[in-house]
């Protein structure tokens, strides 16, 4: 493996890393949400209801799509930069 | 005598306590609280459970109207609907399952409702809450059922705090009660996943008598 690769290699795993921590802090859902429950307090009736807030929390779905985008990137690079070697030599 | 007087006393607490089956509030009679929502408070939600993650649904679209007599709450007739296609579970995808004939088919069943049949275990918490149960027809998928739910009834004479939220005697209600899905029909699968048996519908809202 020359540098490139290696640097390619490092970085593809450093975006994987960084999407699946972010998936992670975001409550790690398999699905990714649009919208949030957040509990809000009615105080005349001293009582707790829910309403919807706007909010994209990040899911498995599109964190595991992002990671096997960026994973199949970081191949074919890995091949391109492999062949230009090879061609060299 | 001493002792007649704090049994008296005693009676007398218990009777306006524990067998107290209305409120004790300025308002009397029988009294109709709408429940038309001018501010998006009044709600449904439900939970449930798959392998994968927890499902959180809510609407904001529940109206109905219900009539009681303010001293004697199992006189509670009534009815309350929520419109099918505005429940919301966070995922559009999840949703439009969710209003799909495999499971409440909004399409053809536009509205779940409850009508009230009648209340029993009636216990006033304080002179204006009251527990219950409530027990009802509800119509879900197109199949009725009856179930009982737990509800709390709070009843707010009119005042300057509860005329920033509606005219008129306010009525808060919070029920809780679970429904099997294959009674109604429903097939418990939803974006792959598959959905608890027992669901947990809860209903939080706030009518009001004027008209």
């Amino acid at each position: 493996m020359n540098k490139n690769q290696k640097i390619i290699l490092i970085v593809a795993f450093s975006i994987i890393a960084a999407i699946l921590i972010y998936w992670q802090t975001q409550g790690g859902d398999i699905l990714t949400k649009t919208q949030v429950q957040v509990e809000k307090v009615d105080e005349l009736f001293n009582t707790t209801y829910m309403e919807w807030e706007d909010k994209f929390v990040l899911g498995l779905d599109y964190a595991g799509a992002a990671s096997a985008v960026t994973a199949v990137l970081s191949g074919i690079l890995i091949f391109l930069f492999r062949n230009k070697k090879k061609e060299k030599q | 005598m001493k002792n007649t007087l704090s049994i008296i006393a005693v009676l007398i607490f218990f009777s306006t306590t524990l067998f107290a089956q209305g409120f004790n509030v300025k308002a009397s009679g029988e009294q109709t609280f709408n429940f038309a929502d001018r501010g998006g408070r009044n709600q449904a939600t439900f939970f449930s459970t798959t392998p994968l993650e927890d499902i959180n649904g809510l609407t904001n679209d529940v109206k109905g109207m219900v009539t009681f007599n303010v001293n004697d709450l199992k006189t509670l007739k009534g009815k309350i609907s929520v419109s099918v296609a505005s429940i919301k579970t966070g995922i559009d995808l999840r949703d439009e399952h969710l209003r799909s004939p495999d499971w409440l088919n909004a399409a053809a069943n536009p509205e779940i409702t409850f009508t009230i049949k009648n209340v029993g275990d009636v216990k006033a918490v304080e002179d204006n809450k009251i527990e219950a149960k409530v027990t009802g027809d509800i119509t879900i998928n197109g199949v009725t059922k009856e179930v009982t739910s737990d509800a709390t009834l709070t009843f707010l004479d009119e005042s300057e705090m509860t005329k920033s939220r509606a005219p008129g005697d306010l009525l808060g209600v919070q029920a809780k009660f679970k429904v099997r899905l294959s009674e109604f029909g429903v097939k418990n699968k939803i974006v792959g996943q598959k959905v608890a048996e027992v669901v947990e519908v809860g209903v939080n809202m706030v009518g009001s008598n004027a008209n």
